[in-house]
């Protein structure tokens, strides 16, 4: 019986192998017969041909494992497939589901993708800094560091694997295990040491706490305004300080480029995946790839050619899908509503691509996008402005409130965000005042100046006026809990923690509860930074010590050393750490997969782990498709732009 | 060089054409049949048994035939059958858990005309046939339970074991020991070693007096018992854990019943002491309690195995199920591996033999309820982990968290097919 089944697996082993033969040679025949339209020389065309037989098996294994599922994935996306059940097309349902956070498929994705971006921006940082310090340590010439350098890599190897990972669950027990243990003792030694603990452990408190009731979907009220409204702060207090300087044209050019790609991404989901599509969105996202255009003409040819290949297609597929999915009839007067604004757009940017980049056609572009503009305001401004919405801004401009019945839940719930601006506007003001900056640069530099002041102290007012009703905001919640006797009904964990500060037996209860689920995880991925490590560890190595002498004669300190020889001279090393970092944090799966309780399983859950969890476990094939989709695009966002940013601070020798 | 090779390709492609098609005959297919059968989590003995024991004695009555076994863990499963699954290539049977016949429904066999004649069908739990039961049609063969009742450990508790909510939670005050906002004794702890657990929180329901489902397939989760379970568990939490910063029990090092930290617990078998240990005279087995208008009841787990419907050959696979499933095997497979048979004719002899599994078949014979039943499982326990999640760490009130359950859970059930 062994025999015939050993003769089976011949047999299909002997099938495999022509397979793969004659599908190759079939390859190097079209690759020659490609060769030969070109009309390269019959020896060329020999090469050719032998060139693509021989790489044909991973060709043809690339089509049938990676490629041929991968287009299937995309289909499923679109569909609605769970298992043992008909397929049924659903076009963008799935995606809109997701981006847009309905239902509980999209409320848990949007949960899970704020978990994955806290592992990202929290926890990556954390483990390049262990990283760089182990290395750092590691890089003195001391006796037996061969040993030492063995054991900080030793995590590396052991750390997925689920024995560690339930040894780590032990000791970071909330009661008897090691890491509190250790804390407490230090504690109960040094009086300081018991302070700073206890701090450690209500900040801690607090912001996860906070970030939970963000992940809840908790109305944030007059803080939502709070975000855009710092970031451009901290730009313009930037763009404001010294003398101007073409580093900075780049950092406000940056920031208007980096909050612009943002808010696109946000229109685009909120937009596209809306049926029927609003008509308002074509006319915005066009304004936006118009003035990126043009922002770009100038500057960088290549990547405007992309923007305008992007935009064109973009419309090609807006088109498709307004089609697709309009409950209107073609040749009713709704349809112009949205074939008006994919004409124009795909005419303005055909119009940027035809001839050279005069100035006329600038101006002439420049002023289509600018009404672009004005038909966006026109569309949405009256909505989003009326019922004295515009009062907010004069409201926080001079610190008063916005609330007008703190002690009914249901307005605080839901009426009250519904009487504010949208945040984009503010992102929106943002940019524009960062790209007016860039644009004005030393060509009218009192206009800049005078816009830099001035958005700078609109901004800075917003921040602490928003901040400043965002705290009556909160405390209005909690005068509702309190007089009804019921639990907090919103950002409960964050009240709770910052109710009282902690006493003497308070410990982190990691892995037990939602306000340490992650910071847990993020100290087990820093235990096993040691792939970093060595890769720090080489590019240490290859600082050439004359750097430093040079820099000791000069009388630089050891910190300014650091600074100014040690990261640019290993800034590749960190670039490096920095990307596969943040790809490794965003598909974090494992260790969610085995430290997870009934209790934590949200507030770990990772959007890999959803994806998993979606598709294999609950069968939704369609949807998991969709979510994969969605993380690649993110993954290949971060990735892409990373990569672009990365020329202002890595530095190569050559 | 290019000729040759294209020679050889020619040549090797004429022998293949004309060989003649191996395609054998359905009774020649018979001769080389292999049965694959994918079970979970094996101990070596009982792999050893299957292949040493009970394959060579198939294989023996069935010429031709030879068995095979596929074995993974828990943490693969949904993975390794949903693949099966979708390609329809797979083992011809296939290990389940209690909660899976509404999982793959329809896409498990009707067996109903393969086991219409077989007469040990009346030896099994009616529990266990329930499990592996989908729309009326029997889909499997239960091969092994495991009941999860209450163990108390009679020598530590203070009080009688409860059997009603207000009981346990007087037993719950009683039993528990809280120092320094840290637990020292805690009067109960769950399967999954904490406070909560999805199948504990539907089986409260159960007790409770409710139901999961009303009569026209909605969810039920609005009932008044089902809030009656809530805030049981919700008031047994804060007992045990008086705020949510109270540190839960030291790291147990063996068994939480041996530990003498726990008073007691729901555990299967598998984590508590071997029947033979001396401090099973301690310790008492009871039923969970009710609610008002409930009943007290222990929860059945059914493994089962079943026959998917991309099988070729269900008639062999049904052969291979009656044939473990006699009586013989069972009391074997119990003997090996510790399965507890599902088949009541299969336990004189563990009753004669073993005092402990004595009373817990006793037990399980007067309240077992199976965990069956229960649409769309997989989709419905990270709905109740979200929502009880809220509900007992105080961020979300017991009738907005009925109220979210509910709406979810219908919308679930419509999306699955179970509502019109």
């Amino acid at each position: 019986m062994a025999s015939e089944a050993r003769g089976f697996t011949l047999e299909w082993a002997l099938y495999t192998v022509i397979f793969i033969v004659v599908s190759s040679v079939i390859l190097g025949y079209l690759a020659q017969s490609i060769a030969r339209v070109f009309k390269l020389s019959k020896a060329e065309q020999r090469k050719v041909f032998w060139g693509f037989t021989f790489a044909g098996p991973w060709i043809v294994g690339f089509l049938i494992f990676v490629l041929g599922p991968a287009l299937a994935s995309f289909y499923y996306s679109f569909t609605d497939y769970k298992l043992g059940e008909e397929i049924k097309w659903i076009g963008l349902d799935n995606y809109r589901r997701l981006l847009l956070s309905e239902g509980r498929q999209g409320r848990q994705f949007n949960t899970s993708m704020l978990n994955s971006f806290y592992y990202a921006l929290l926890g990556v940082p954390l483990q390049i800094s262990a990283a760089l310090a182990m290395a750092i340590l590691l890089n003195k010439d001391i006796r037996g560091i061969r040993i030492f350098r063995m054991i900080f890599y030793m995590p590396v190897i052991l750390a997925g694997g689920p024995a560690i990972l339930l040894a780590w669950r032990y000791m970071l027990a909330s009661n008897g295990g090691f890491v509190n243990e250790a804390m407490r003792k230090l504690a109960d030694t040094f009086f300081v040491f018991d302070y700073l603990y206890r701090l450690f452990i209500y900040l801690m408190e607090a912001f996860n706490g906070f970030y939970i009731g963000i992940m809840r979907g908790d109305p944030l009220g007059p803080l939502k305004y709070t975000m855009p409204a710092f970031i451009a702060t901290l730009l313009l207090l930037a763009l404001a300080r010294g003398e101007w300087s073409k580093g900075k044209r780049v950092l406000a050019w940056r920031g208007a480029q980096l909050i612009g790609i943002a808010i696109s991404f946000w229109l685009v989901a909120k937009g596209l995946t809306r049926q029927p599509i609003n008509p308002a969105w074509i006319w915005a996202g066009g304004g936006v790839a118009l003035a990126s255009i043009l922002a770009l003409a100038y500057h960088n040819r290549r990547e405007v050619l992309y923007v305008q290949i992007a935009t064109l297609i973009s419309v090609v597929a807006v088109a498709g899908l307004a089609l697709d999915h309009a409950d209107f009839e073609l040749a009713g007067s709704e349809a112009w509503r949205y074939l008006i604004p994919l004409a124009a757009v795909g005419a303005a940017v055909g119009a940027s691509l035809a001839g050279r980049w005069t100035r006329p056609k600038v101006a002439a572009l420049w002023a289509v996008t600018g009404l672009f503009g004005l038909i966006v305001l026109a569309s949405l401004a009256p909505d989003q402005f009326d019922r004295g919405r515009l009062e907010i801004l004069t409201r926080y401009l001079t610190f008063g409130s916005t609330i007008k019945h703190k002690a009914d839940l249901d307005y605080l719930q839901t009426t009250y965000p519904a009487w504010l601006a949208s945040a984009v506007w503010f992102y929106g003001l943002a940019v524009a005042s960062l790209l007016g900056v860039a644009l004005l640069d030393t060509h009218y530099p009192r206009a800049r100046r005078a816009v830099v002041t001035g958005a700078l102290v609109f901004f800075a007012l917003i921040t602490a006026g928003s901040l400043l009703d965002g705290w009556r905001y909160f405390d209005a919640f909690l005068d509702v809990a309190r007089a009804a006797g019921k639990p907090n009904y919103h950002f409960a964990l964050f009240h709770e923690a910052v109710a009282e500060f902690p006493d003497k037996t308070r410990v982190p209860l990691w892995m037990n509860s939602e306000l340490w689920s992650k910071p847990s995880l993020i100290l087990i991925t820093m235990w096993s930074s040691g792939t970093g490590m060595l890769i720090f560890l080489a590019a240490l190595k290859g600082v050439p010590r004359a750097l430093y002498e040079a820099a000791e004669v000069d009388g630089a300190s050891a910190i300014q050393r650091f600074f100014r020889i040690t990261l640019p001279m290993i800034s590749p090393a960190m670039f490096y750490n920095v990307v596969i970092g943040m790809i490794a944090a965003l598909q974090t799966f494992e260790s969610i997969y085995i430290l997870q309780t009934p209790l934590t399983r949200d507030s770990l859950s990772s959007a890999a782990f959803l994806l998993y969890s979606r598709t294999f476990t609950e069968l939704r094939i369609g949807e998991g498709a969709a979510m994969s989709w969605i993380l690649v695009a993110i993954i290949l966002t971060l990735t892409i732009l990373q990569f672009r940013y990365s020329r202002s601070w890595v530095h190569y020798e050559s | 060089m290019k000729r040759v090779l294209i020679f050889a390709l020619v040549l090797v492609m004429s022998i293949l054409a004309v060989v003649p098609s191996a395609a054998p005959s359905p009774a020649e297919a018979r001769q080389d049949k292999v049965l694959e059968i994918y079970i979970t989590g094996l101990t070596e003995d009982t792999m050893a048994w299957f292949n040493d024991v009970a394959f060579p004695a198939f294989e023996a009555d069935h010429p031709g035939v030879t068995c095979e076994i596929l074995t993974g863990g828990w943490g693969d499963f949904d993975v390794t059958v949903a693949g099966w699954i979708t390609t329809s290539e797979g083992p011809d049977i296939i290990y389940l858990g209690s909660e899976y016949a509404a999982t793959y429904g329809d896409l498990l066999m009707d067996l109903d005309s393969y086991f219409a004649e077989w007469a040990d069908w009346e030896q099994y739990l009616p529990a266990a046939v329930d499990t592996v039961t989908y729309d009326g049609h029997i889909r499997g063969l239960p091969l092994l339970m495991s009941p999860r009742p209450i163990f108390y450990r009679s020598d530590l508790m203070v009080g009688e074991a409860p059997l009603t909510f207000a009981d346990a939670l007087e037993f719950a005050k009683a039993n528990t020991i809280i120092e320094d906002n840290a637990a020292k004794q805690w009067a109960f702890m769950d399967i999954g070693n904490d406070l909560f657990d999805a199948q504990e929180f539907i089986a409260y329901i159960w007790s409770a007096g409710g139901e999961l489902y009303n009569e026209d397939g909605t969810s039920a989760f609005d009932s008044p018992e089902v809030a009656e379970a809530m805030q049981y568990m919700y008031d047994r939490r804060r007992i045990m854990r008086p705020t949510e910063d109270t540190a839960g029990l030291p790291p147990i090092e063996g068994t939480a019943l041996e530990s003498g930290m726990v008073i007691s617990g729901i555990f299967p078998m598998w984590a508590v002491p071997a029947t033979s240990d001396p401090i099973w005279d301690n310790v008492a087995i009871e039923p969970y309690p009710a609610g008002e208008n409930g009943a007290p009841l222990i929860q059945v787990f059914i493994d089962w195995l079943s026959v998917p419907a991309y099988a070729q050959d269900p008639e062999l696979a049904v052969e291979f199920l009656k044939f473990i499933g006699s009586q013989d095997n069972a009391i074997a497979l119990k003997d090996v591996a510790g399965f507890t048979p599902t088949r009541q004719d299969a336990w004189e002899q563990i009753k004669a033999t073993d005092p402990v599994w004595s009373k817990l078949l006793d037990v399980t014979v007067e309240y077992g309820r199976a965990f069956s039943d229960i649409r769309a499982s997989a989709e419905l326990r990270p709905l109740i982990f979200e929502q009880m999640t809220l509900y007992l760490t105080d961020q979300q009130s017991l009738e907005d968290t009925q109220q979210m359950l509910k709406e979810e859970y219908d919308y679930i059930l419509e999306e699955n097919g179970y509502l019109d």
